[in-house]
């Protein structure tokens, strides 16, 4: 337990994984949690591909973690784009109210 | 030309049951009677074969039952049972499918009505010139199912499909039976052709089988099941509650089957099986037993009925109960010449009656008729030559047949012989009274119809009048005629097609007994013309005095009643616990409406998997993703 | 070794911490700084483990951009605090509860896979490339962008600019009563079309025509 290893990073990195998956749908409030745990679901995979590349000596792993970053910071905006006109029409963002695609 | 004889009718039939909305009402009722009439014509001229050059034939059709041991063929046999049988029906027939041409001229079903009368002319036909029980069978059942469509022909009256249920039905439990008897006849003979069966009885007069748990003689047993049908089909006692209400059907229909043709079936089925019966001492004298508590049962009931129909109906059942009895002493010969009188003069009766109900603008009750035998002569002449005949007035058909029951009886010798003469007197003293009750009530004393004038009362048209007349020649002269030749002491005529065990008795009566019933049937005429016409308060105080005797006799001795709480509702109770508990609630519950519920409540909770919401899209997913690493993992 | 386990459990301590607040905070101007405090945590450990660019640019791109934007939309809809209704089942199974044995097992699972790969035996590396070069991380970071993975990097720039794009024409609507400055016919005015010299009698004025 002294000796921070490889795996403790890996750990680390599946308890935000899976925090953010349960934060996607144990929320009844509003959309923009879903994107925030979206956001942590990427960093979780962020914090996977750093520690792989620091242990084991390349550094293609944190070249994909830029690029990973870059996306997420683009989804992030589309996200909120959409969520901004969703607001505009709809006046609410409340998940409990979103569900025209029912039946 | 035999083939011409049976299967004339069943052309008619078809085409007019099928094509009769394209060929038109007036074509059809023609074309029948034609043809029924060239089949009755044809089985004159079979008869006078028979008669003069002692000829008989077996015309086979074609063979239907070959299988193992059974052998069964559909053929026409022509002996001299059947030949009487024959001129009986299909001439009966013609007659009355030319009295429907004029009956039935304000109905807009003539061609359905012609062609289930053709339809039975053919069943009955088939039934006749049968050589197998199987054939005879199948005729039993057309006759039967002819007689519920005719019965139940005025469909849209609720009563008529009651009352034609209700002769089905009864019918069914006779064909019941019957069926049993023939299921033993073929189990231990090997074979249903009446040849084969006749010639092996006397190798079966000692057999004993067990029947539930009853130790019984085979030809006995067998015999008993037999008369079982033909107590159905006859309307002996018991089983006689459907004659009455069958008279829903039209009067043509009630002549035909209900007095000459469908009802002499039972009669010609133990005439046929004489040499079934003669064996079985014990089966012969049930059959008289019944036959002589029919006739006395059914002319005790004919006296207090009110509808003209009913009155005759019950005639019938008490004249068939004499033919029956007459088979059961052993006159076999004397049974079908009363049928062959009886037939001429009970279809006079019916049709007679039918004009006066035509006259009277289809009334039907005898009270509310009455004196007007001046208006309608000719159905006057004709119900009073029925009439005679029917009570055995000297020298008209009735007389000679139905005295010869009596007397055979008498001279039988044995207890039963005596009793059932003397019952026979008393019945026909009994005929009397309710015959001229008829005829008294209906055209003479007041007039009491209080809805038509007595100036509207007008003779029937001679489309009615013409075969009614041609049948009262017939119950005039058939008696004299074929007298000798049925039942006469020296003839031939039978043969071998009935057999006679123990020759018959050839000697003569005593004179007493030969005149007591003419003498009583002519001193009722003026006595009932006195309690009906001229004094009616003796009848009224006598039913006053006595209204439990008088109840007991309306309601038909309670026998509808009795059977109405033993077999009826019962089992209309029966029916409604399986139809709602058995058939709706649990096969219908589980089966059908059971899945179709069950489908909707999975589809309703199916609804909620497309809730709209995201995140419930979004749980599913997961969950999908986490079982599909779960089995990456495991395996 | 002690001081960097103790920093290792404190920083990734917090960062779960404020993961689970992020989904469970009521405010949700909360959630986002609890979600700027795991970006900022997790970037600590980065640098701690030894990839400091990435980490300052998770910082910098991460919190800086995306939070700060996050706060921006936040605080633009006016998301009212809420009280969460009672609307789940109430009993043991309802969705909390079933949410998170579902999450449990998706971790345990991720576990699972990690143990295995972990005590395989030797680790065969992706590629050729080692730093280790006692060059800073950016240094080698950028010799391997800009050439073997030049491809990547422009798809990237891309990718951003047709988010912008995609974000821009999602938001933007231009309003039909506001009196804009509409600059091309402004400069395109011509002399002749613009100008007119009117003799002007004394005492009179000019017509306008207006």
């Amino acid at each position: 337990m002294i000796e921070i290893g490889l795996g403790h990073y890996l750990s680390l990195a599946s308890i935000i994984f899976a925090i953010g998956i349960i934060g996607i749908f144990l929320n009844r409030k509003n959309v923009i949690i879903i994107l925030m745990s979206i956001e942590l679901i990427l960093l979780a995979v962020n914090i996977n591909l750093v520690s792989f590349s620091i242990y084991l000596q390349d550094l293609v792993g944190q070249v994909f973690t830029m690029f990973i970053l870059t996306v997420a910071a683009a989804e992030a905006a589309v996200g909120l784009a959409i969520i901004v006109i969703y607001y505009k029409n709809r006046g609410s963002i409340n998940v409990e109210q979103i569900s025209s695609l029912k039946g | 030309m035999e083939y011409a004889i049976v299967f004339l009718p069943l052309l008619g039939s078809f085409i007019s049951g099928f094509f009769g909305k394209k060929l038109g009402d007036k074509y059809c009722q023609i074309l029948t009677s034609l043809l029924v009439s060239i089949s009755g014509i044809l089985s004159l001229f079979i008869f006078y074969k028979v008669l003069a050059q002692d000829y008989s034939t077996s015309k086979l059709i074609f063979n239907w039952i070959n299988s193992g041991n059974l052998q069964v063929n559909w053929s026409i046999v022509i002996d001299p049972l059947t030949a009487v049988m024959l001129v009986v029906v299909s001439l009966i027939s013609s007659i009355i499918h030319f009295y429907s041409i004029g009956y039935m001229s304000h109905d807009p079903h003539k061609a359905r009505f012609m062609a289930y009368l053709s339809l039975f002319t053919f069943a009955m036909l088939t039934l006749v010139t049968a050589d197998n029980f199987l054939q005879l069978f199948f005729g039993w059942e057309g006759v039967g199912l002819c007689s519920y469509l005719l019965i139940g022909f005025w469909y849209k009256k609720p009563s008529a499909n009651a009352a034609a249920i209700k002769a089905f039905i009864v019918n069914r439990v006779g064909d019941f039976g019957f069926a049993i008897g023939i299921f033993l006849i073929f189990f231990f003979y090997g074979t249903v052709n009446y040849d084969e069966v006749f010639q092996q009885t006397p190798l079966f007069i000692q057999k004993q089988v067990i029947f539930l748990g009853i130790e019984v003689n085979l030809i006995t047993l067998i015999c008993l099941l037999l008369f079982l049908g033909a107590m159905g089909k006859s309307a002996q006692i018991f089983l006689h509650t459907w004659l009455p209400d069958a008279m829903e059907g039209p009067t043509p229909v009630s002549a035909l089957i209900h007095a000459a043709t469908m009802v002499t079936a039972g009669i010609f089925l133990v005439v046929k099986c004489s040499p079934l019966f003669e064996y079985s001492q014990t089966a012969l004298n049930v059959i008289t037993i019944v036959g002589m508590m029919t006739a006395f049962f059914a002319a005790t009931v004919a006296l207090v009925q009110n509808d003209i129909k009913k009155i005759v109906a019950y005639s019938t059942c008490s004249q068939l109960g004499y033919m029956f009895f007459a088979a059961g002493v052993g006159a076999y010969h004397v049974a079908i010449f009363h049928l062959f009188t009886h037939a001429f003069f009970k279809a006079l009766l019916f049709l007679g009656s039918g004009c006066v109900i035509h006259s009277f603008n289809d009334e039907q009750d005898i009270r509310s008729m009455g004196g007007v035998w001046k208006k309608i002569p000719y159905t006057y002449a004709l119900m009073v030559i029925g009439t005679l005949a029917l009570t055995g007035f000297p020298f008209l058909s009735g007389y000679y047949s139905k005295d010869a029951i009596i007397e055979f009886a008498y001279l039988k010798g044995s207890s039963i012989g005596y009793c059932a003469s003397a019952i026979g007197i008393f019945t026909a003293l009994l005929t009397a009274v309710y015959s001229w009750r008829l005829i008294f009530k209906t055209f003479h004393g007041k007039y009491n119809n209080k809805e038509n004038n007595l100036n509207s009362i007008q003779e029937s048209p001679l489309t009615m009048l013409i075969p009614s007349f041609l049948l009262a020649i017939g119950a005039i002269i058939t008696g004299i005629l074929f007298k000798e030749i049925f039942i006469g002491h020296n003839s031939q005529f039978w043969n071998n097609s009935i057999l006679f065990l123990y020759s018959i008795q050839h000697d003569h009566p005593p004179i007493w007994l030969l005149v007591i019933t003419p003498l009583i049937v002519i001193l009722v005429i003026p006595i009932a013309y006195y309690l009906f016409v001229k004094n009616e308060k003796i009848l009224k105080n006598l039913i006053l005095k006595h209204q439990k005797v008088y109840d007991f006799l309306v309601n038909k001795w309670y026998f509808d009643d009795l059977y109405n709480f033993i077999f009826v509702e019962p089992i209309k109770k029966i029916g409604l616990f399986f139809w709602k508990k058995g058939d709706i609630n649990t096969i219908d519950r589980y089966g059908p409406d059971g899945l179709s519920k069950l489908v909707k409540i999975f589809s309703n909770k199916a609804v909620n998997f497309q809730s709209g919401y995201l995140y419930h899209y979004a749980f599913v997913m997961l969950i999908g993703f986490s079982i599909l690493l779960t089995y990456l993992i495991l395996y | 070794m002690l001081a960097h386990s103790l920093f290792f459990y404190f920083f990734s301590t917090i960062a779960v911490f404020s993961a689970v607040m992020v989904t469970i905070s009521r405010n949700t101007v909360y959630s986002v700084f609890f979600l700027i405090l795991v970006f900022v945590s997790v970037s600590i450990l980065f640098i701690m483990i030894g990839a400091e660019f990435l980490g300052i640019i998770m910082l910098i791109v991460y919190v800086g951009a995306v939070a700060v934007l996050f706060l921006f939309v936040v605080m633009m809809l006016n998301v009212k605090e809420q009280i969460t209704k009672r609307t789940s089942r109430k009993g043991f199974i309802n969705n909390v509860s079933v949410g998170l044995v579902v999450g449990t097992i998706i971790f345990l699972e991720l576990l699972v896979v990690i143990g295995g790969w972990k005590y395989k035996g030797n680790f065969v590396p992706l590629s050729e490339i080692n730093f280790n070069l006692d060059l800073s991380n950016a240094h080698a970071l950028g010799n391997v962008i800009y050439t073997d993975y030049i491809h990547l990097f422009q798809i990237a720039g891309m990718i951003l600019l047709v988010s912008m794009i995609g974000a821009i024409t999602l938001t933007f609507s231009r309003k039909e009563n506001v009196k804009r400055q509409n600059y091309f016919s402004q400069i395109e005015r011509e002399k002749a079309s613009a100008i007119s010299l009117v003799e002007v009698e004394s005492g009179k004025g000019v017509k306008l025509d207006d």
